[in-house]
């Protein structure tokens, strides 16, 4: 590999890891808060970028589907929790099941509205052409990837360190009852949590859209994605899915075209190496088994 | 040895039931009277009243990732009974549609359910070449007459050694295509009549994919040509950029492909995306790179793109303008190959129905019965190879045009009466 395209596989690799770190933060969002691994995560992700196809075919605007189908996911995790989740709250492998079951509905719901075929749309205008790196042509819209992935997580930092949002999720990860006890409408807190970790879901499939197409069975594909990338960077932290998806995006990148023959397996073979190191991910914190 | 046991109980069980089925048929057959007199005693034209209703059990995906071909299947096959009156060779047709899900064990399962308590007429669909050899052996054994629509695995239809990964059946018809079909006539045609010299092979890393590579290889490197360089991706890669960066840092300019689905569409968008056309890289492959369900969503960003096919929907021939005609004024939507597939499979069945006069019973008269149909197809002439059971039919060489602002396959060339050499 010469180091030109070592350099532009970094950048594949990279955006494709901003990516991940888009749909790996709802996830650990919620997991960390209500200590509840959302199998639905990636029917989420998949509703997404479905409501983006629609919006671009009525509208032609792919700006507007980046606000719109989160607000709307969101929204539906605003529904979802109270009226499902919360029934079964401290019993968390009924609620896992829960969620795989609300992701069946998605999925099949997607199908009956949307149809079967396999779609795709175009990149949005402006970011469709190609920039000049290293004397060949790179796509815009990878580098839009990266810089919105950055941002998020800078978003994401300061929100989680500086805001009172922010401070009570963190005692809420650390202590839920106590923080209950305390005076907070945990209720409230609980339910807002999920609808962000929704609407995380639905904004990294409005990103990966017209990269990745759009089709029936890409909720399931993505949710190991996103499994992988939080077990990897430590379940429940902000910066564990940062380090996660930042370390799985260039290797899945760099396994494809180094390791051929074990590009799929090479993610998992770096999960169970990372375990057997670090039973806790990279950046996880110790658990008080409750 | 497991295995061996299951199959040994598998087949004393059918031969039971068989035996109690043959047992009660002959008792009927005893009260009944022994003809049809109609009124009067005269006797009556036989045309007129319908025989025994004929089931057919069709094995398709409805979820997942093909569900797309497994709708369009279902679609020809109704649209083919629709304009026979839903009945063939005067026998009303029953179908029973079972969904596969992309999984060789739900798909043997459901056949086991067609095989057992459906006790279909015969089989036909599948569309991954995988559940097709994970119920061949079930199908050998239970005699059930099977027309794939879809699978394009060699083996299927082929003599192997010890019957890995599978190998033919007399039971076992193909009206789609065998990998070898659509990839060693344009790796021979590349070399000598398009003067290709070198290609660099990519394409997806599972049976079909590599099955397509290496018959493309053969006939390319027979025709003269030299493969310099491979690349493989997994099935359902999200991310092509990677390696259509590694493609670009080679100099071989011709790729040879095999995808389809998503991740052809995925791919010929990272083509794009990193300017391949402009620096003079060419895409060409099977022909499911540019089939239309990947055409519509790319649209002009496979353009030029060369593939094999046996079919296109602008193939210019009576049956196929007929064809389409009537497709899209029932479903407002233009046919697909997996569509031309399933209405192949239809008409053979019928032709060969009509040639037994409607009786599935006599296997081995319904098998020779299928071994002699010939018939015009959407996709030209028709008609089974003897020994292998697969479609001799002609490959067409194909370009993608942009041609009043839609991409469509155009004809550019052709390869004769294609068929699989069977070993």
């Amino acid at each position: 590999m010469t180091p030109e395209t070592a350099v532009v596989q970094a950048l594949n690799g990279i955006s494709f890891g901003a990516l991940l770190f888009i749909l790996a933060a709802g996830l650990s969002l919620i997991f960390g808060m209500m200590d509840v691994v959302n199998l639905a995560h990636g029917a989420f992700y998949m509703l997404g970028a479905y409501i983006t196809l629609t919006v671009v075919q009525r509208t032609g605007q792919f700006w507007l589907a980046l606000v719109l189908a989160p607000l709307l996911i969101g929204a539906l995790g605003l529904v979802i929790e109270p009226l499902l989740l919360r029934r079964l709250r401290g019993r968390h492998l009924d609620q896992v099941l829960l969620t795989i079951g609300v992701s069946l509905v998605i999925a099949d719901l997607v199908g009956l509205t949307w149809g079967r075929e396999i779609r795709s749309i175009p990149f949005p205008a402006g970011l469709d052409h190609a920039i000049t790196i290293l004397g060949g042509d790179y796509p815009v819209y990878r580098l839009f990837v990266i810089a919105f992935g950055g941002l998020l997580a800078v978003v994401l930092a300061v929100v989680h360190r500086r805001t009172r949002v922010g401070a009570l999720i963190r005692a809420g990860v650390d202590d839920a009852p106590m923080l209950a006890a305390l005076g907070v409408d945990i209720d409230r807190l609980f339910a807002t949590t999920f609808a962000v970790g929704a609407a995380l879901a639905g904004l990294a499939g409005v990103i990966a859209a017209p990269v990745f197409g759009i089709y029936p069975g890409m909720d399931v594909d993505y949710l190991i994605y996103s499994l992988v990338v939080v077990v990897v960077g430590g379940l429940g932290t902000l910066s564990g899915a940062v380090a996660g998806s930042a370390l799985i995006g260039p290797a899945d990148t760099f396994g494809k075209v180094l390791v051929p023959q074990f590009a799929l397996a090479l993610i998992f073979a770096v999960m169970a190496l990372v375990l057997l190191l670090r039973p806790t991910g990279l950046l996880g914190r110790i658990r008080i088994a409750r | 040895m497991d295995e061996n046991k299951d199959a040994a109980r598998r087949a004393y069980r059918l031969t039971r039931r068989r035996f109690l089925a043959a047992s009660s048929a002959a008792a009927l057959a005893a009260c009944a009277p022994a003809a049809t007199p109609g009124p009067g005693g005269a006797s009556v034209v036989p045309t007129a009243t319908p025989g025994p209703p004929l089931k057919i059990g069709m094995l398709l995906p409805f979820t997942k990732v093909y569900a797309e071909l497994g709708n369009s299947m279902q679609r020809a096959t109704k649209l083919y009974l629709k304009q026979k009156g839903e009945a063939l060779a005067n026998r009303p047709v029953t179908v029973v549609y079972e969904d596969e899900a992309n999984d060789p064990v739900v798909g043997a399962q459901k056949t086991q359910k067609f095989i057992d308590s459906d006790r279909v007429d015969l089989m036909m669909g599948i569309v991954a070449t995988p559940i097709a050899y994970a119920v061949r052996n079930a199908i050998d054994s239970a005699k059930l007459i099977f027309i794939e629509t879809n699978a394009g695995g060699n083996a299927l239809t082929r003599t192997t050694t010890n019957c890995t990964p599978s190998c033919k059946s007399k039971y076992i018809f193909r009206t789609s295509f065998s990998s070898y079909q659509i990839s060693y006539p344009i790796g021979e045609y590349f070399a000598t009549q398009m003067g290709v010299k070198e290609v660099f092979t990519f394409v997806a890393d599972y049976g079909f994919g590599n099955e397509s590579a290496a018959d493309f290889t053969s006939g390319f490197t027979k025709g003269g040509g030299k493969i310099t360089g491979s690349l493989k991706a997994p099935l359902g890669s999200a991310d092509f950029l990677p390696y259509v960066t590694q493609i670009k840092a080679q100099n071989t300019k011709d790729i040879y492909s095999f995808f389809s689905g998503t991740d052809a569409i995925n791919y010929i968008k990272a083509w794009t995306q990193l300017g391949m056309p402009a620096a003079g890289y060419k895409m060409n492959g099977a022909g499911f790179l540019t089939e239309q369900d990947v055409l519509k969503e790319v649209k002009d960003q496979a353009n030029g793109a060369t593939t094999s096919l046996f079919w296109a929907v602008t193939l210019d021939n009576a049956e196929n303008k007929a064809f389409v005609d009537a497709y899209q004024k029932e479903y407002t939507m233009l046919p697909d190959v997996f569509a031309v597939q399933a209405w192949d499979g239809m008409q053979a069945v019928d032709l060969a129905l009509q040639a037994v006069k409607g009786d599935t019973n006599n296997k081995d008269a319904f098998i020779a019965a299928l071994e002699n149909v010939k018939f015009k197809s959407p996709r030209g002439d028709f008609e089974f190879d003897k020994e292998t059971h697969n479609p001799i039919q002609d490959i067409y060489i194909r370009e993608v045009k942009v041609q009043s602002g839609q991409a469509v396959n155009t004809i550019v060339g052709k390869v004769a009466r294609v068929t699989d050499p069977g070993k």
